[in-house]
C-alpha cells in the first residue's frame, strides 16, 4: 500500500485531516479526530463537504431517535398526539422542520456526490458537483420553507 | 478538488462504504416518499396528520411495507455512519469489534421497536 492511500477501514476525509495535522502553520491541528471536522480554516472544499456530511449525519441520527420518541406519543392515544401537534405547529418547531430538511438535503446531496465519485462516475468534477448540488439544495430548501411557513396562515 | 479521489471518497472496495452508498441511494427515494406523503399532501399546519389520519395512513398495506423498509434501511445507514464516526477516534481492533457488536444490538433494537410501534398503530385503525 502506498503512503498516500487511505488505510483499510478508514473513511473519506480522515486521511486528509490527519495529513493536515502534520502540516506546520497557525491552525491548531492536534485535536482528536472528530473535533477536527469543525476546523475548516484554510481547508479544501473536500474537507468542508466531509465535515458537513459528518455533522448533518450525526444530527439526523439524533433526529431518528427523537422521531421514534415523538411517534410513541401516538401509543398514548389521541389526546397525547393532539398535545404534541399544538407544540409542533408553533413557528419555532416549524423552524426545526426547515432545519431538518436542511440536514437531509446537505447529507443526501453530498452523499449522492460521494457515491457518484466513489463509484467512478465524474471523478474529476467533485468541486463543481458539490456546489451544483448545494445550489439545488438551497432552492429546494427555500421552496420547503415557504411551504412549511405558508401552511401556517 | 485539492485532494485525490481516494482520499476524498474513501475506498470503494470497502464493504461498509459500499453498503453505506447502497442504503444511501435507497434512502433518497424512501425519504422523498416519506416527506412528501407526510408533509406535502396534507392540508394541516406544517403538513402534520391528525391522530386518525396517522392510523389510516399506516394501516394501508403498501404504506406499511414502504415505512417498514424505510425503517430498516435508515437504521442500517445510521449504524454504518455511527461506526465511521466512532472509528475516527482511532480505536484499537478490540474496541472496533466491541463498537460493531454494540451497533448491531442498537440497530436490531431500533428496528424491533419501530416495527412494534407501527404494528400497534396499524392494528388500531
Amino acid at each position: 500500500m502506498s503512503e498516500r492511500s487511505p488505510r483499510q477501514g478508514r473513511d473519506a476525509g480522515v486521511d486528509e485531516i490527519l495529513e493536515g495535522r502534520r502540516e506546520p502553520g497557525p491552525v491548531a491541528r492536534k485535536l482528536p479526530g472528530p473535533v477536527a471536522w469543525f476546523d475548516i480554516r484554510g481547508r479544501s472544499t473536500g474537507h468542508l463537504a466531509f465535515s458537513l456530511n459528518r455533522i448533518t449525519g450525526l444530527g439526523l441520527v439524533f433526529y431518528l431517535y427523537l422521531h421514534l420518541l415523538v411517534l410513541s406519543t401516538l401509543l398514548r392515544g389521541e389526546g397525547s398526539w393532539n398535545g404534541f401537534l399544538e407544540i409542533a405547529t408553533t413557528p419555532l418547531f416549524l423552524g426545526f422542520d426547515v432545519l431538518l430538511v436542511f440536514g437531509l438535503l446537505v447529507h443526501g446531496l453530498n452523499g449522492t456526490r460521494l457515491a457518484l465519485v466513489g463509484s467512478g462516475f465524474v471523478p474529476n468534477r467533485q468541486k463543481a458537483l458539490f456546489w451544483s448540488f448545494m445550489i439545488f439544495g438551497a432552492i429546494v430548501l427555500v421552496y420547503t420553507a415557504i411551504h412549511v411557513f405558508g401552511s401556517e396562515g | 478538488m485539492a485532494t485525490g479521489p481516494a482520499i476524498a471518497t474513501g475506498s470503494p472496495r470497502s464493504r461498509s462504504w459500499r453498503w453505506t452508498a447502497i442504503t444511501g441511494v435507497s434512502l433518497l427515494a424512501l425519504v422523498t416518499i416519506h416527506m412528501v406523503a407526510h408533509h406535502f399532501v396534507v392540508d394541516e399546519i406544517g403538513g402534520l396528520r391528525t391522530y386518525q389520519h396517522v392510523l389510516d395512513y399506516i394501516s394501508t398495506p403498501i404504506i406499511f411495507v414502504i415505512e417498514g423498509g424505510f425503517l430498516v434501511v435508515v437504521t442500517i445507514h445510521a449504524m454504518l455512519g455511527l461506526r465511521s464516526v466512532l472509528f475516527d477516534f482511532g480505536l484499537s481492533e478490540r474496541r472496533r469489534r466491541l463498537v460493531e457488536r454494540a451497533l448491531v444490538v442498537l440497530g436490531v433494537a431500533t428496528v424491533a421497536y419501530g416495527f412494534a410501534l407501527i404494528g400497534i398503530l396499524a392494528s388500531r385503525a
